[in-house]
C-alpha cells in the first residue's frame, strides 16, 4: 500500500468512525423535536419583547433628555410603552402558569 | 498529497450528502442515533476541505507543476507570499478557497450553536450543507483543482503580474469572508421560515454574523478599490466595472437590512421586509459570483469559464424560486400587528434609507445586466459605463448622505416638530457656515463640481449631527449619572455599543463621501513626453525627469524606473519613481504607479511610455541611460486618502458595535433562568 493510499484509507476510516459511532451507540428513546407549540413560542417571544420594551422606555427617556422629544410626546410614548409592557408581563405570567401545567417535552434531553 | 487532496474533496462531498440526508431523515423519523451521526458532518466536511486546501497550498509552495492549476498560476521565482495567495488567483483555487471559508463558517456556527435552539440550528446546518454540496459538486466534477499534467513542465506560467500586489493578497479573502459570511444569516432565515420559528430569534442568533459579514464585504470593496488604485495605473479607484458592481450590490442590500432589522427588534414589525432583504443579500452574493465566474461579462477581474456560469445560473434560479416560494407560503405568519407610531420618527427615516439603498442597488444591477439584455434582445452589446452610474447613483447617494445626518436627530417612535427644528438648527448652521467658507475656495464650473460642493456641505452637516449626538449624549449622562466628562463619553459608547459604534461607522462613511467628492471633481492630470532634465508642472508641483533606470529584479522580472524630482515652491519634497515591470512570458509590461499621499491630495505618477536602451546584461546591475526618455502621466487627486481613512474608521466602528455586550448577556441569562422554571434546558433559546 503506497503512502497516499494509506492516507486515503486513514481518512475513510476516520470519517466512518466519526459518523458511525453514534449509529452503534445506545440512546434512550426520546423525541428529537417536540411539535411546534404556539404557546411556548409566544412565551419565548414575549420574554424578549418585554426586554425590548423596557429598553425602549430607557431610550425615550434618553431622547427626552437629549431634546429629541417634547414632554407631551414623551408622555404619550411612555404611556404606550408602559401599557404594552404591562400587557406583555400579564400575558407572560398567564403563559407561565399554563406551560407549567403541560407535560415536559421530549426535546429536553438532547443537547 | 495531491491524490489525498482530490480524495478529501470527494469524501467531503459524500459526507455533505450523508449529512443532509441524515439530518432530514433523523428529524422526520425521530432517529436520535442518526441525528447525532449527521450532527458530526459539518465538522467532518470542514476537515476534509481543509485537508484538500492544505494539499493545494503544499503543491504551490513545493512548486509541484504536475498540477495544471499550480503550473498556470505559479512559477519557481514567485515570492512565497504570492505562492500562498496564488491559491485563490484562478477559478479552481478560488472556488476551493470559497468552499474552505464556507465550511469554516459552518463549523464555527455549528460549534457555537450546538446547544441552542434545536429546531432552527439543524435546519440551518442542512441549508449550509446543501450550499456546500453545490460548491463541492463543482470542485469534484467541473472545476477540479487537482487536475494533473501527464508530463510535468520544469516551470510554471507564473501568477498574473497584476495580482502580484499585497492588496490582491488581502482583497479576495476579505471580500470572500463577506460574501460567504452572508450564508449564515441566509441559512438561519431559511431555517426560521421552514420551521415556522418566525420571531426574531434567528435575527439575534445571526446579528453578529451579519455585522461581521457586512464589515468584510465593506472592507473587501475598499481593499479592491485600493488595489485598482495602486496597481491598475489608470488614475482611479472605482470604475463601475461589473465585478466591482457585483460586490457593491450585496453591500447596499445588506446595509439596508442592518438598519431595518433594528425596527423589527424594537417594534416587532417589518418581518417580511427583513426576511426578503437578507434573502436578497445572499441572492446578490451568488449573482455576483455568477457574474465573476460565468465568462458572461469581460472584466479585469473575471474568470472566463462559460460552463461554470450555467451551474451558477441554475443555482441562482433555484435559490430565487425557493426563497420567493417560501416567503409567500409563510406570509400569514410573517404579518405584524404593530404599526409605526408616527410618520415623523427614526423608523420612517430608516425606511426611507432602505428605499434609497435599494435604489442604488437596483440602478447598479440594471447597469450591470443591461449589456447582457441588450445583446440578447437586439443582438447589440451596449456598454454601460461610469457616466450612467454617476448620473443615477450620485444624486441618490447624496440623498443617502443627508439621511445619515437626519436619522440621529429624529427620535425613535415619535419625534416632535419643534424639537426637530431645534435639533436641526446647529448642524444646518454648521453646513451653511461650512458651505459659505468653501464657496470661494472650490471651483463651481460644471455639474461634477457643483455636486461635489453639495456633498461637502452635506458632509459637514452630517458630521455636525453625529458630533452633537456624542456631545448631547455625554451631557445627558453627566447630569443623569453625575459622571465626569471623560467617563460620560466612554460610558456613552460602551453602554450603547450598537448605537455609537454605528455612529462611528457613519463618520467613516462621511470620510468616504468627502474623499470621493474631492477626488472626482477636482482632480487634474497631465501626460507629457519628457527627456532627461525636462519638467512638467501640475497642481503646484514641478516634476523633473532625472533619469530612466533598468533593473533586473530577478530571473523573471525586469524593472524600468523613471526617477522624477518633485518640487513645490522651489523646494524638493519627494522623489517619484513610477515604473514598468516586465515579466518573463508576459507580452505586456505592468505599470507600477508611485504616489505621494497626504490628507490634502495624492500626487499619482505613472510611467506611461518609455524610450531608451536595454539594461546592460554584462554588469546585470542598475544602469542609468543618459539619453533615456519617458512619457509621464501625472494626476493630482484631492482627498483620496480620506476614502481609506473612512475605511479604517468603519472598521473601528464595527469593532465597537460588534463587541460583546455584557448587559445583553446578562439579560439573556436572566431570561434563561426564568425559562428554567418552565421548560427543560433544551427547549430554551
Amino acid at each position: 500500500m503506497s503512502g497516499v493510499n494509506f492516507l486515503e484509507f486513514i481518512l475513510i476510516a476516520v470519517v466512518l468512525l466519526l459518523v458511525g459511532v453514534p449509529l452503534f451507540s445506545k440512546f434512550p428513546p426520546r423525541r428529537l423535536f417536540a411539535p411546534l407549540d404556539m404557546e411556548t413560542e409566544e412565551y419565548k417571544h414575549l420574554l424578549v419583547r418585554k426586554e425590548e420594551i423596557l429598553l425602549a422606555i430607557k431610550e425615550v427617556e434618553f431622547d427626552l433628555k437629549t431634546d429629541k422629544m417634547s414632554d407631551d410626546d414623551f408622555q404619550i410614548v411612555r404611556k404606550k410603552l408602559e401599557d404594552e409592557a404591562l400587557s406583555v408581563m400579564e400575558r407572560i405570567d398567564q403563559l407561565e402558569k399554563e406551560l407549567k401545567k403541560k407535560p415536559a417535552s421530549g426535546s429536553a434531553d438532547i443537547a | 498529497m495531491n491524490e489525498l487532496g482530490e480524495f478529501a474533496l470527494m469524501m467531503a462531498l459524500a459526507t455533505a450528502l450523508y449529512g443532509i440526508a441524515g439530518y432530514v431523515m433523523a428529524i422526520r423519523q425521530n432517529r436520535v442515533d442518526l441525528y447525532f451521526s449527521a450532527d458530526r458532518t459539518p465538522l467532518i466536511v470542514w476537515g476534509c476541505v481543509m485537508v484538500s486546501s492544505v494539499a493545494l497550498w503544499k503543491a504551490f509552495i513545493t512548486d509541484d507543476f504536475s498540477l495544471q492549476y499550480v503550473w498556470a498560476y505559479s512559477n519557481r521565482d514567485l515570492d512565497i507570499f504570492y505562492k500562498i495567495s496564488s491559491f485563490w488567483g484562478g477559478q479552481k483555487g478560488s472556488l476551493l478557497f470559497w468552499t474552505l471559508l464556507l465550511t469554516t463558517y459552518m463549523m464555527v456556527v455549528h460549534v457555537q450553536n450546538r446547544k441552542r435552539d434545536l429546531r432552527v440550528v439543524p435546519i440551518a446546518m442542512v441549508v449550509m450543507l446543501v450550499i456546500t454540496l453545490f460548491f463541492l459538486f463543482l470542485l469534484n466534477f467541473s472545476t477540479k483543482p487537482f487536475e494533473v499534467i501527464p508530463v510535468p513542465p520544469e516551470d510554471g506560467r507564473g501568477l498574473n503580474p497584476l495580482l502580484q500586489n499585497y492588496w490582491m493578497v488581502i482583497h479576495p479573502p476579505t471580500l470572500y469572508l463577506g460574501y460567504v459570511g452572508f450564508t449564515v444569516p441566509f441559512a438561519f432565515a431559511v431555517a426560521a421560515l421552514l420551521t415556522r420559528n418566525l420571531d426574531d430569534g434567528w435575527i439575534r442568533m445571526t446579528r453578529k454574523w451579519t455585522l461581521i459579514s457586512w464589515f468584510f464585504l465593506c472592507m473587501g470593496n475598499l481593499f479592491g478599490a485600493q488595489w485598482a488604485y495602486v496597481e491598475l495605473g489608470w488614475g482611479g479607484y472605482w470604475a463601475w466595472d461589473p465585478v466591482e458592481n457585483a460586490a457593491f450590490m450585496p453591500l447596499m442590500v445588506a446595509t439596508a437590512y442592518l438598519h431595518s432589522v433594528m425596527i423589527q427588534e424594537k417594534k416587532d414589525m417589518m418581518k417580511v421586509w427583513n426576511m426578503a432583504l437578507i434573502l436578497l443579500t445572499y441572492v446578490m452574493t451568488i449573482f455576483g459570483t455568477f457574474i465573476t465566474r460565468s465568462g458572461l461579462i469581460q472584466s479585469v477581474h473575471t474568470f472566463d469559464e462559460a460552463t461554470l456560469g450555467y451551474f451558477f445560473l441554475a443555482f441562482l434560479g433555484v435559490i430565487v424560486l425557493f426563497c420567493v416560494g417560501l416567503i409567500l407560503k409563510r406570509l400569514p405568519l410573517l404579518k405584524s400587528k404593530n404599526e409605526l407610531d408616527s410618520f415623523l420618527s427614526r423608523e420612517s427615516s430608516f425606511l426611507f434609507n432602505n428605499l434609497v439603498l435599494l435604489g442604488i442597488a437596483f440602478a447598479t444591477f440594471w447597469g450591470t445586466i443591461f449589456p447582457i439584455i441588450s445583446e440578447a434582445v437586439r443582438g447589440v452589446k451596449i456598454t454601460v459605463g461610469p457616466p450612467f452610474y454617476n448620473q443615477v447613483n450620485v444624486p441618490i447617494g447624496l440623498v443617502l448622505l443627508a439621511l445619515i445626518g437626519i436619522g440621529p436627530i429624529i427620535a425613535w417612535r415619535r419625534a416632535t416638530w419643534s424639537n426637530l427644528k431645534k435639533n436641526f438648527a446647529k448642524p444646518v448652521l454648521a453646513g451653511v457656515v461650512g458651505g459659505a467658507v468653501l464657496f470661494p475656495m472650490v471651483p463651481l464650473t460644471d455639474k461634477a463640481e457643483i455636486l461635489s460642493y453639495v456633498a461637502f456641505v452635506l458632509c459637514i452637516f452630517v458630521m455636525a449631527t453625529i458630533l452633537i449626538e456624542f456631545w448631547k449624549g455625554a451631557a445627558a449622562r453627566q447630569s443623569l449619572h453625575q459622571e465626569s466628562v471623560p467617563a460620560s463619553y466612554s460610558n456613552l459608547v460602551w453602554k450603547n455599543k450598537r448605537r455609537y459604534g454605528g455612529y462611528i461607522v457613519h463618520i467613516g462613511v462621511v470620510f468616504i463621501f468627502a474623499g470621493i467628492a474631492g477626488s472626482q471633481a477636482y482632480s487634474v492630470d497631465i501626460e507629457k513626453h519628457l527627456k532627461i532634465g525636462e519638467k512638467i508642472t501640475l497642481g503646484g508641483y514641478d516634476l523633473t525627469l532625472e533619469k530612466v533606470i533598468w533593473i533586473k529584479a530577478n530571473e523573471t522580472k525586469e524593472r524600468l524606473i523613471a526617477q522624477l524630482a518633485v518640487e513645490k515652491d522651489g523646494v524638493r519634497i519627494w522623489t517619484g519613481k513610477p515604473e514598468k515591470e516586465f515579466y518573463k512570458g508576459q507580452n505586456q509590461p505592468v505599470s507600477e504607479v508611485d504616489l505621494r499621499s497626504t490628507l490634502k491630495e495624492d500626487l499619482y505618477l505613472i510611467l506611461a511610455d518609455y524610450r531608451g536602451e536595454q539594461f546592460d546584461p554584462v554588469t546585470n546591475t542598475m544602469a542609468t541611460i543618459s539619453d533615456g526618455e519617458a512619457t509621464i502621466k501625472a494626476h493630482v487627486m484631492p482627498m483620496v486618502a480620506w476614502i481609506w481613512m473612512g475605511g479604517w474608521t468603519i472598521a473601528l466602528g464595527t469593532v465597537v458595535a460588534a463587541w460583546p455586550d455584557r448587559a445583553e448577556a446578562r439579560r439573556r441569562l436572566e431570561r434563561l433562568k426564568r425559562m428554567e422554571g418552565v421548560f427543560a434546558p433544551a427547549q430554551q433559546e
